[in-house]
């Protein structure tokens, strides 16, 4: 039974070690970042341009999470394939997820649908303060259930602290609407991954070329 | 008590492949049955050998046939990914088998 435990460490040990580049820590922070922008509705009203900066903000995450692990990580680190368990955790997961996209597409159509005709809300709920807070609880709730589902499947423990900060920045955003919050919040995201990746840039120096090739 | 456990049978120790058995490849041969394939720099990490070392115990188990070795370039740099053939996954199998057993006979 220990035989089996230890190779299970081992292994969830191996797969952690990805982790520890501080990317995807990064890369939510700044998808955070790029939320707030996109919920935040101007007094000058919602424009295109909210849209535009929001695709933007989040084409630079992924950018900077694709070039990181492509460039930095993986010459430091190595490259690791995971073996069957994992690879059909990846596709429930991939289930889940598009499950929570959907429900919360619908969430956000019925909310923007709700603010271009406040009549159509009101008959549902009188105060339009309780209403925001109604849906901001409920997209938070959303949020952060298929966040902590994810970083579950993806045995990622720091996962859960973001979750937690990612739900709060888009209740905050929803109620409040002050993109502030959740900028700072996505802070609190970013800063712990910049951190994690200088220490892993000082724990594994990239190899010289010829001593890759054995 | 039972039998087993007054004598505990040591014998079995001699029947481990001694391939396995030596710590560093052994390092490498469980970190290999737990995932599909990794390539030089990812075993080097985990196992903290240095280059020397670990590619003296790859030739050991490449020669033996418990491990496949793929060398190919990506882009200018060179990579060598490393996986365990089924003889090798069965080897390993075997190994924590015997091994399991050797600790249950042993009281205390």
């Amino acid at each position: 039974m220990t035989t089996q435990l230890n190779l299970k460490e081992i292994e969830r040990k191996a797969f952690r070690s990805t982790y520890q580049d501080g990317l995807w820590d990064i890369y939510l922070g700044l998808v955070v970042e790029g939320m707030a922008i996109f919920i935040y509705r101007p007094a000058s009203g919602y424009s295109a341009m909210n849209i535009i900066i929001a695709l933007l903000v989040f084409a630079l995450a992924y950018g900077i999470f694709w070039v990181g692990k492509k460039y930095i990580t993986v010459p430091r680190l190595g490259q690791v394939t995971f073996g069957k368990i994992r690879k059909r955790k990846n596709t429930t997961l991939a289930i889940i997820l598009g499950v929570f996209v959907l429900i919360l597409a619908v969430l956000v159509a019925v909310t923007t649908f709700g603010w271009a005709s406040p009549a159509i809300i009101s008959s549902f709920i009188n105060d339009r303060i309780k209403g925001l807070v109604f849906v901001a609880a409920i997209c938070a709730f959303i949020v952060g259930a298929s966040m902590i589902v994810r970083v579950n499947f993806m045995d990622f423990p720091r996962g859960y602290y973001i979750s937690i900060l990612i739900a709060m920045a888009v209740f905050l955003m929803i109620s409040l609407n002050q993109p502030i919050y959740p900028i700072l919040l996505g802070g609190l995201i970013i800063i712990p991954g910049l951190v994690l990746f200088i220490r892993f840039l000082k724990k594994y120096p990239l190899h010289r070329k010829e001593t890759i090739h054995e | 008590m039972s039998k087993t456990s007054e004598n505990p049978d040591l014998t079995g120790l001699a029947d481990l492949d001694k391939l396995v058995h030596e710590p560093a490849r052994l390092a490498v041969m469980s970190l290999l049955y737990v995932i599909e394939r990794a390539d030089f720099t990812f075993l080097m990490n985990q196992t903290g050998l240095t280059w020397g070392n670990l590619s003296t115990h790859l030739s050991k188990l490449e020669k033996a046939g418990y491990i496949k070795v793929e060398k190919s370039f990506k882009g200018k740099r060179p990579s060598t990914t490393l996986c365990l053939t089924s003889q090798g996954r069965e080897i390993f199998h075997e190994y924590v088998i015997k091994m399991k057993k050797i600790f249950q006979d042993i009281p205390g």
